[in-house]
Order: C-alpha cells, then structure tokens, then sequence
C-alpha cells in the first residue's frame, strides 16, 4: 500500500512523530519491565525472567507496529471518511457552496493580490548572497545631485574612496548614482541605430560587494574606480541580454556606443538579479569612473560635494549595526572635515555637529515605490483583510442556518453514538474544504489582479518592472489566510450545531426546532458586519474626498491639451555651445509651425520631475540667515509660459534680446516677488543664485508670473524663478507642446518636425501634461479606487447577510404573522414590524461602527488631503448610504412577510 | 485466524476491557492480569491483541490515559472509562445480553 504508507508518514510527520513514538516506546518497555518482575517474583532467574517476557509479548517492535497500524490507521481512515462526507454534503447543497466558495476566493483573491505587491516592494529580499548583512548609508531618502555639505544621503565619489579604505567594520563598500539614467539612446555595434536603454553606473565594487556573479564574461573590479574615464566597460542585465540580443552565447566582446564612446561588454548578470533599487531594472551597468562620457552633465568624480551616490555595505561577519554607525560617523565626521579645508564656517561647523549617517538595512534594497506606497498598501491590506473577516461572517450565517435545518439528522447521529468531538472535526473538514477550493480559486484570481494593481501603481507609458507573479512566501500567506477563514467561519457554527438536546429534536417534526441560540450568533454577526462595513465606507468616501480635493487644487497650470516629449542631445554627441542652443531654437520654430501645434518649448522641468532648489541672494537686502527659503529654479524657452498656460503678471517674457552675451534675465512668480522683493515692483530688481552676495546682482528680474505647483498638488507655494536657455548653456530634455485636435496626429507631427532639424536626434513621447499630474498622485488613487471598490463589496456582503437573516426570520414566523394577521394585523403594521427589527439590527451596527471608524480614521490620515480625519460631512454621507442600501436589504423580506397569506399560513402547521 | 472470529473476539475483547476498567484505572499487565482473574484463565489476553485495542479504543474516545505509578513505582500508562466509555459499556452490556440470551434460546430450541 504506497499510497496509505506515504499518507502515514506525512501523518506522523504532522502530528508530532516524536512524541507518539516516545510514548509508545515507554508504555511497552514498562510492560516489559513489570512482566519481567512478575516472572521473577515467581522464581525465575532475572535473565530468563526478561526472555521469557518478551516471548510472551511477541516482540517489542511487533507489538509496537500493530499499535501504530491502530492508531494512525484509524486517524486516516476518519479522515478520508470526513472529506468524502464533506464533499458529498457540498454537492447536495450546491447553491450555498457555490456562494461561500466565490465569497472566499474573491475575499482571499484580493488579500493574496495585495500581499503579493506588498511582498515584491516591501517584503522581498534581494536575490543576492547573505542580504542580512547589507547596509545603506542613510535612508535613501533622496536622488539626484545634493551639492551642499555634508549630506547625510547622498555622497562624493572621493567620500566613497575614503570611506572603503579607512572604514573598519564593513568587508566591503560599493557606490551607485542615486539616479538612474532611464532614457539613454545608444547604438549597439557599431550601427547607426540609436535605441533607447536604461543605464545605471555603479562602482567597481558594487557587484563583488553583493556577491553577484555573472553567469557569462566577468564582472567589474576595484580597478574599475580608477583612473576617471578610463574603463569603456558594460554589463548587460539577463532580461536585456534576453530581449535585445536573444541570449546571444558570444556578447562579450561586443560594443555599445553612448555619445562618442564606446562600452565593451564584458559579462551578463543572473537572471534573477535586476538591481538593488526596487522597481527598476537597468538594461547596463557602467563603471561610475565613466560617469563624464556616459552623461555630460553629471560630472563630479573630482568634485568633493558632488553629493550624489548611494553608498551600499557590507557588514563584516559580528559586526552589529550599532558598532558600524559608531565608526561610519566618526570616520564620516573625519572626512568632511578634511574635504572642507583647514577653516569652517559657522554654518559649517554646526552642520557638522548635527550630522548623523543612519544605516539602514538593505536585506530589501532600496525602492522610492517603497516609500510612496508602504502607507497605502499597508491600509489596503487592512482593508481586504476586513472584507474578508464581513464574508467569513456570512458564510458563518449561511453554514448557522444550514446546521438549523441538519439539526434533527444531527440528533440521531449523536443518539446512535457519534461523538460530539467526531461530529465537530467532520464540520470543520467541510469548513476546511471549502476554504482551500475558495483559496485555489483566489490565488488564481490574485495572480490577474496584482498585474493589474501593478499597472495602477506604474507611471509613465512603461510598467514598473516589479515580478508580482506568486512565490513561495505568497503561496504561504494564502494557505495561512484559508486556514484562519476556516476557522473563523467553521467552529461557530459548528459548536452551535452539536450543542442539540437530543430529545425534544428527536421527537419534534422536520420545522420548529428551537433556534434561540442560533438567531441569537446570527444577529451578531450581522451587527458585526454592518459595523465593518460602515468603517470602510467611511475610510472610502474619505480618500474619494482626498482624490476630489486633488482634482480641485489650482495647478497654475492649464493641464489639458499639452503633450510632452522627451528628447536627448547628449547621446547624439551635442557639446555645450551655441549650436545646442541653436537645435533647442530650431526645435521649438519647427514644432510650433505644425498645424494643430499653438506652441512648443524646451525645458529643464515640467511637474513633478524633481527640481533645482537653492537659496538666493537678493542685492541691497541684508542676508538672512535664519530665514532664506529656497527658491526652485527652471530653465526654459521664450514660449515655455504660453504653452504650459502659466498667465504672466507684469513686465516682458524671454525675446530675441536674451543671448548669451546679453545681460542675464530672470523671471520670478509672486510668491517670490513678496518674499525677496516686498514693498514696490520687483522689476528690474537683482538677485543671484547661492549665499554668496558677490552673485547678488547676477540676475536681473523682467517678470513676474502667477504661482505654479511645481513639485507635487500637496505643495505650499514655493517661490520659483525662471532663466532662459540661451543663458544657461546645458543639456536638456523635455519638450512640451500645446495642441489642439488629434493627438496622434500631433505625435506624429512633432516627430517628424524634430526629425527634420537632426534626423540622428533621439526624440520620444513620454505623456499628456494632465496624465503626468494625475501619476503624481498615483499612490492616493490606487487607494481611493480600491478602497470604494472593496467598501461597496463589503456593504454589498453585509446587506446579503442581513437580507438572509431577515427573510428566515420570516420564513420561521410565517406562522406567527398569520396568527396576527387573523387578529387583524394590517399588512403596513407587518412590514413596520420586519422593517423595524432590520433597523435596530442596522442601528446597532452603525453605533458600533461609527466610533470604530472615527478612531481608525487617525491611522490615515497622512494619506489625507484637504479635509480631516473625522470629516462630519463624509461620515453622515457613508451613513446614509448604508441605510438606504440596508433599507432595500430589508424590505424585500419584510414585503414578502406582509403578502403571507393569513389562511395558507396557519394551514401550514 | 477467520474473520468472523476475529470479529466476535474483538467485541468481545473490547467489552472485557470496558468491564474491567469500569472499576479503578489500570495499566496494561494490570487489566491483562485482570481479565485473566476474572474469566478464571478463560480469556488469556496478549500484548499483541491487549495494546492495539486499547489504543483503538483511545481513538475511539472510550478510555483516556494518563502517565502514573505502578505499585513497584514503575512508571506505566494508566487508562481508565471516560464518560462515553461508560455508556458504550452499558450499550454492550446490553446487546451482549441480548445475544447471550438469543444464542442460548437458538441453542436450547435445537437440542
């Protein structure tokens, strides 16, 4: 018998192998031992005596093996026996099967989908060696180019440098570009096609210090540091290498070019390695000694502030993060103070003092999608968690209701002798049952949804490269979540069904069968599920709120009918002069003469693309060190205001007259304009960008706009000013176009007009202006939507159970309103009476759920926007709502239980 | 051995169990020893046949047990009735009664 024997040993396996067999071992070698002693009471010799008894007992390990064929034997059979019972008690019932089954996998389906995005962004560790030991120096909490002093995230080349050397508490220290090059354009050996890639640069270290080994060619080494520019070298990522090159066995050897230099490639990552940043993927890594070649403007290896690394470590082995931080801060302290020469400033040596490096552990990577959507997932979970705890709570009902009727077949099986435990475990099997086949579906149904919730969180035209698909600690979480729903909805209903007085069900007809207890769960439940409903309303209609007031703010902006584009000089080998300015010229000429185009414009920012922020030197005024907030800086072109629809207030926009020997222009919004110019026109007024007053007459004002939201909706009114691109010579990328008509046909048109200037030009739509505002907002989106999508299925879940307790009510007392009716009951007085009894049920579950709510409502808050946590005009609305949908619930049994026919009714008994 | 006998044996067995626990607790020698007193050596119960019932009959909810003293302060497994096991005693009790006095009917009726 394999398949029992395999059955058997996945049994003992179960239930504690060790202990049944300890057990066991003790109780025969006892017998043995008394038996030994009785034979030697009687006169024989002590070695006889103990032959003698095993003889007798037939041997140990004999007696041993009948026992255990007993025992684990019968567990199994019983359990066969109470699968088929289940199964069969299933088919016979198949409308109620059928309802808790797609209850649960639609409830275990969404908890599995969630958990699913929350594992591969906040959970997951990285697929390389020992995770446990990497540390981040600082959160993470920051990207780009910082260029201050001592900053606590991001650091210098030569910061790295020293930090590896002198450190005595990490095995190894690599670096990474805060930033990853996601558009680049190169040409793949030595065609003139240019392709888009994504480009990460990294340090020599980097992949030595993870332990990640190529599966083709080698990976980088410390050599690779040095000298700047010095190491035309590439790795290409397994999905890349897949993708472009069809896993092509002889890539190493082969070139890529970006701009005028030319990357060998020398070996291909694992395919389960995609980086450490969560939620991106490069297509190649560079050395960081290449960063001048790969990107122009990012050129700060020599520079000591050029802050702009994430430094990534790796603990030696006993080295706990406490004793890591002590030394990483001590040694940092030493190398900013060497960085800054012999004398500090004041505001140098406080910041300084106050500087901290936090390490953070790095098991998970680093991920800003971590940082935008752990809240929101987090109060998604909460949320399908509860919608699933309002289905357990009305499969518990139906399996009540159902255990009612079984009430007398149960009777009898405890009269001829089943034991109320047997009875228990054989409902709990069924439960059980129905939760995997609920839990099965789910998993299935959660693989579907987590790509779609992926494509909610992604912005832009490409999806975040995230593997949502199902792994083993997802697979776990599901089986965890249909165990618990089991039991959650099993063991009520059946206690309360074994818990039958034999006689009087015996001797009672089919009906009739005393139900106090039952209806008296039932009810309970019920109110339950009202009062969790209610509580996701309201958090619903609250974050619906937050979107509406989103919706609502005033960008400065006209967000509709523009398009954006994003073009790339860099990689078409474009140097820093006068014929850059002049393509940027020609560009926005070109696209503009297009029909359907109104206007076009180069820019450094748009929205919600991070920004250039420092502070400002106003000339005349006294420096404020205290107060100096910081101004956001853009470059653009002279038609960058018409075409973002930002209206402009007093004084001239960019001409012809601004070049780059001209006198250099600025136009600043209001805010600005009160902040650093109150008191009189700020026209013709001068500033200069940094703290040093020598700059402060750099800059002449010659407008000022209205305010913009430049960083995200949530923003105060920051002070902002503009300079045009003929006077800061520098790489730039975005290209907005305003337009009316078909925006297809728009996109085609400005492909070919910046075609026409240079062909070899990389130039690709990226998104509408109105997309990109609603993206920054993707995080309270994806939890408005869900959120209202999960309360109305829990309201939904919570009106069928009422509805159901409600109509069997009826049902049961449809004598008893017959007998009122024949008294003369008038039908309205009946439907009142249905009706009333639904709504102290629902009045219940509001006074519950109401101050559930406003306490749970503090959690979120900070995904809140313009309106506060406990917002009275929400809470009324999502109260009303459920008792207009309650009302329905409850009116269709109570109509029914007013058209009984008073006659058929009492005929009925 | 044929089925049938094994069957009339089990029950029968079971019962003689049922009968001699529904005294004092025991262990294993004991309720052997015991069965043997009582039938007057008719019914002389093996290990073999003794542990697997008892433990059958531990599944079963009959009879529970417990880890104890042995009056030669042996460590033994004691089992003693649970409540079930008392009343499934008093139903077989019963039906061996019934068909004690059937068979001897059927058997007096032929002689």
């Amino acid at each position: 018998m394999p398949l029992l024997s395999r059955s058997l040993s996945l049994l003992r396996n179960l239930f504690r192998k060790a202990r049944v067999e300890e057990d066991l071992n003790n109780e025969v070698r006892s017998y043995v031992q008394m038996l030994t002693e009785e034979k030697i009471k009687a006169g024989m010799s002590p070695e006889e005596a103990r032959r003698a008894a095993i003889m007798e007992l037939g041997g140990v390990e004999q007696v041993k093996e009948q026992i255990r064929e007993v025992r684990m034997g019968a567990f199994l059979e019983s359990l066969l026996q109470d699968l088929r019972f289940g199964l069969r008690s299933m088919r016979r019932s198949p409308g109620l099967t059928a309802v808790a089954v797609l209850s649960l996998a639609l409830g275990i389906g969404a908890n599995t989908a969630i958990f699913s995005l929350m594992n591969a962004v906040m959970l997951r560790q990285l697929p390389v060696k020992d995770p446990g030991q990497l540390v981040l120096l600082g959160t993470g909490r920051g990207a780009g180019d910082n260029g201050g002093f001592a900053n606590t995230i991001l650091y210098s080349y030569s910061f790295y440098g020293e930090m590896r050397q002198k450190n005595q508490v990490f095995s190894d220290v690599s670096a990474l570009l805060s930033v990853q090059f996601g558009g680049m354009h190169g040409a793949i050996g030595g065609s003139g096609n240019l392709e888009p890639m994504n480009v990460q640069l990294v340090s020599g270290t980097y992949f030595s210090m993870l332990g990640v080994k190529p599966i083709l060619g080698r990976s980088f080494t410390e050599a690779e540091d040095e000298p700047a520019g010095g190491h035309p070298v590439a790795i290409l990522s397994y999905t890349w290498w897949n993708r472009r090159f069809a896993r092509d066995p002889a890539i190493v050897g082969k070139t890529v070019t970006l701009g005028s230099t030319v990357y060998t490639i020398i070996g291909v990552t694992p395919p389960e390695f995609f980086g450490t940043t969560v939620g991106q993927s490069p297509d190649l890594w560079i050395p960081l000694s290449m960063e001048k070649q790969v990107s122009p403007g990012w050129n700060g290896l020599q520079d000591k502030w050029f802050e702009s690394l994430y430094i990534f470590s790796r603990l030696k082995p006993g080295v706990g993060v406490v004793q890591a931080d002590a030394n990483v801060n001590l040694l940092a302290r030493q190398i900013w103070r060497e960085f800054a020469g012999p004398v500090l400033t004041r505001e140098q040596q406080q910041t300084l003092e106050h500087a901290h490096i936090e390490l953070t552990p790095a098991a998970r990577g680093l991920s800003c999608l971590r940082f935008e959507f752990s809240v929101p997932l987090q109060i998604l979970m909460a949320v399908v968690g509860l919608v699933l705890l309002i289905a357990c709570a009305n499969i518990a009902n139906l399996l009540l209701a159902r255990a009612t009727t079984r009430q007398r077949e149960i009777a009898v099986r405890m009269a001829i002798g089943a034991g109320r435990a047997r009875l228990i475990r054989q409902m709990l099997t069924e439960s059980l049952l129905m939760a995997f086949l609920g839990g099965t579906l789910g998993i299935g149904l959660a693989w579907w949804a987590s790509e779609a919730l992926l494509a909610m969180v992604s912005t832009g035209a490409q999806r975040v490269p995230l593997d949502v698909a199902p792994d083993a600690s997802v697979l776990a979480f599901t089986i965890i979540v249909s165990l618990t729903t089991a039991i959650l909805f099993g063991t009520a209903p059946a206690l309360r069904a074994t818990m039958v007085d034999l006689t009087p069900a015996l001797k009672e007809g089919r009906g009739g069968v005393t139900v106090a207890g039952r209806s008296g769960l039932a009810k309970t439940l019920v109110v339950a599920q009202v009062a969790l409903s209610l509580v996701l309303l309201i958090g619903a209609g609250l974050f619906l709120r937050t979107l509406v007031n989103f919706a609502n703010v005033d960008t400065g902006f006209d967000k509709e009918g523009v398009l954006l584009f994003g073009i790339d000089p860099v990689d078409v080998g474009y140097k820093l002069d006068s014929r850059l300015v002049n393509l940027y010229h020609q560009i926005e000429q070109r696209v503009s003469a297009q029909p359907g185009v109104r206007s076009a414009s180069i820019s450094y920012f748009t929205f919600n693309q991070g920004a250039w922020s420092t502070g400002v030197v106003v000339q005349g005024s006294r420096p404020q060190p205290e107060y100096s907030p910081n101004v956001i800086h853009n470059v653009v072109g002279p038609s960058y205001f018409t075409t973002m629809g930002i209206p402009l207030l007093v004084g001239r926009v960019f001409g012809p007259q601004d070049t780059a020997t001209s006198p250099k222009v600025a136009v600043i919004n209001e805010t600005m304009a009160k902040e650093f110019f109150p008191g009189g026109s700020p026209i013709g007024r001068r500033f200069g960008i940094g703290d040093d007053t020598k700059h402060s007459s750099d800059l002449e004002v010659v407008e000022v706009v209205k305010d913009a939201k430049y960083l995200s909706l949530r923003e105060k009114p920051y002070p902002a000013a503009y300079y045009p691109y003929t006077q800061n010579i520098q790489y730039y990328y975005d290209l907005e176009v305003r337009y009316a008509g078909d925006p297809t046909a728009i996109i085609a048109e400005v492909r070919h007009a910046v075609g026409e200037v240079d062909r070899s030009l990389p130039i690709s739509y990226q998104n509408t202006l109105a997309q990109q505002v609603h993206e920054s907002i993707a995080n309270h989106s994806l939890i408005a939507q869900l959120s209202t999508f999960f309360s109305l299925l829990a309201v939904f879940l919570a009106c069928i159970g009422l509805y159901g307790l409600m109509s069997y009510a009826v049902t049961r007392r449809t004598n008893e309103i017959g007998i009122r009716m024949a008294l003369g009951a008038q039908r309205n007085q009946i439907l009142g009476m249905i009706l009333r009894e639904t709504f102290q049920l629902v009045l219940a579950g509001l006074i519950i759920g109401i101050p559930i709510a406003v306490a749970g409502s503090k959690l979120i808050s900070s995904q809140l926007f313009g309106l506060k946590p406990t917002d009275p005009l929400t809470i009324s609305m999502a109260t009303l709502l459920f008792m207009a949908v309650a009302a329905f619930a409850g009116y269709l049994p109570a109509r029914r239980a007013s058209r009984v026919d008073p006659m058929a009714a009492l005929r009925c008994e | 051995m044929p089925p049938r006998q094994t069957n009339l044996l089990q029950g029968t067995l079971d019962l003689l169990i049922l009968k001699t626990l529904g005294l004092d607790q025991m262990h294993g020698l004991g309720i052997s020893r015991r069965i043997e007193q009582i039938t007057r050596g008719t019914f002389q119960v093996k290990p073999g046949s003794l542990f697997p019932a008892l433990h059958r009959m531990e599944e079963a909810g009959w009879l529970a047990s417990s880890w104890g003293e042995s009056e030669n302060n042996r460590r033994a497994k004691y089992y003693r009735l649970t409540k079930a096991g008392q009343r499934q005693l008093a139903a077989e009790t019963k039906q061996w009664e019934r068909i004690s006095l059937a068979i001897g009917r059927a058997l007096e009726a032929t002689s």
